[in-house]
């Protein structure tokens, strides 16, 4: 598995000027992380702990960070804390197949119309 | 609200009192939704899970690891309770590290350790492999915590990456970094500053910051803010 292969959707993702700096200047809100963090942060010791017993398909902790520092400072480099630790957790569950491109690709779609219903 | 009337009288202004929002939906607020469903689907996790994580995630933050530094300052019982049983003196502080979330520990945890620091021996806290950090006590690592450049810095040139934070510290003390894992976490128990004779817990609490309990500080008098330093891009990053 090439970790570092290219994800278009994840290039487009992170090529969006939605990160929290910007976005929060842009609005005048001096919280200094995005509101989805602790979300992420829950996202991640749920899927820590769900995999810490499974065998090799799944993503281990040690796994995905080692990753996420490799992608943070290669592929998402140009992203800032903690975008680049949503979208290398993305990249490291689509690399493993643990989520499909299509049924994310689906999932952002169907989530926007919902969230802008 | 440019045109805001009322014919009440009232002493406080409407423009100052809403805080501004983000009015629009970014397209990684919408990927995080969208991890977290796709994998609750799978039975990767349960929504419960996730929010009790969540939650934890919420609500942690420096002020027990601060309270328990003041109070080991102020007490040589519960200091040396909190050398001797770091789990036990924790619980004193409010933080239970054998079930902090409510559904038992974030990891595998094993073991922590209170480090404390003497005139001739200051010591600093890393996590060369990862970023573990004793989260029940200090919240959150910051940024530069969880950086590859810290991490490796840190241990190899322990004086100048202390000196970007603007600790010097002199050559007769020795620096020792301890490196934490997913089963054994410390903290760094600091020596109590001249100039807070007479002062209360409270007052105390307030000058140990985050900073100090990981060892990139030294609590003063009159400092109670965390050191801005920028995180600084790895250059040979991990695994390339």
């Amino acid at each position: 598995m090439d970790i570092e292969q290219k994800i278009d959707l994840l290039e487009e993702i992170s090529g969006s000027n939605h990160t929290w700096p910007i976005i929060s200047a842009k609005y005048g809100v001096e919280n200094p992380l995005p509101p989805w963090k602790t979300s992420l942060d829950g996202l991640c010791d749920a899927l820590d702990r769900s995999c810490s017993d499974e065998e090799e398909s799944s993503l281990s902790f040690k796994q995905r960070r080692d990753e996420e520092d490799v992608l943070s400072a290669t592929r998402y480099a140009n992203l800032p804390y903690p975008e680049n630790q949503l979208v290398s957790l993305a990249h490291s569950l689509l690399s493993r197949g643990m989520i499909s491109k299509e049924e994310l690709g689906d999932r952002l779609v169907a989530i926007r119309a919902r969230l802008e219903a | 609200m440019s045109e805001h009337h009322h014919d009440h009288d009232h002493d406080h202004d409407h423009e100052k009192t809403v805080k501004p929002m983000v009015d629009e939906i970014t397209e990684f607020e919408v990927l995080e939704i969208a991890l977290r469903e796709l994998c609750i689907e799978k039975g990767i996790f349960t929504a419960e899970q996730h929010r009790i994580y969540t939650e934890f995630a919420e609500q942690i933050g420096p002020t027990p690891g601060a309270k328990l530094v003041a109070k080991a300052w102020l007490d040589p019982e519960f200091k040396k309770l909190a050398l001797t049983d770091p789990i036990e003196a924790c619980l004193q502080v409010g933080v239970d590290w054998l079930n902090p979330t409510g559904s038992g520990t974030i990891s595998d945890f094993h073991a922590l350790q209170i480090l404390e620091d003497s005139p001739t021996v200051h010591h600093v806290i890393v996590c060369c492999l990862c970023s573990c950090y004793p989260r029940p006590l200090l919240g959150n690592s910051p940024e530069w915590y969880r950086s590859p450049n810290y991490r490796r810095r840190i241990v190899r040139w322990p004086r100048p990456v202390l000196a970007e934070f603007g600790l010097e510290i002199p050559d007769n003390v020795e620096v020792r970094i301890e490196d934490s894992n997913q089963k054994h976490r410390f903290m760094v128990m600091p020596i109590r500053p001249e100039g807070t004779e007479g002062w209360s817990e409270d007052q105390l609490a307030e000058i140990v910051t985050r900073d100090c309990m990981i060892g990139v500080a030294l609590p003063k008098p009159g400092v109670t803010t965390n050191v801005k330093t920028k995180t600084i891009p790895a250059i040979r990053p991990v695994g390339s």
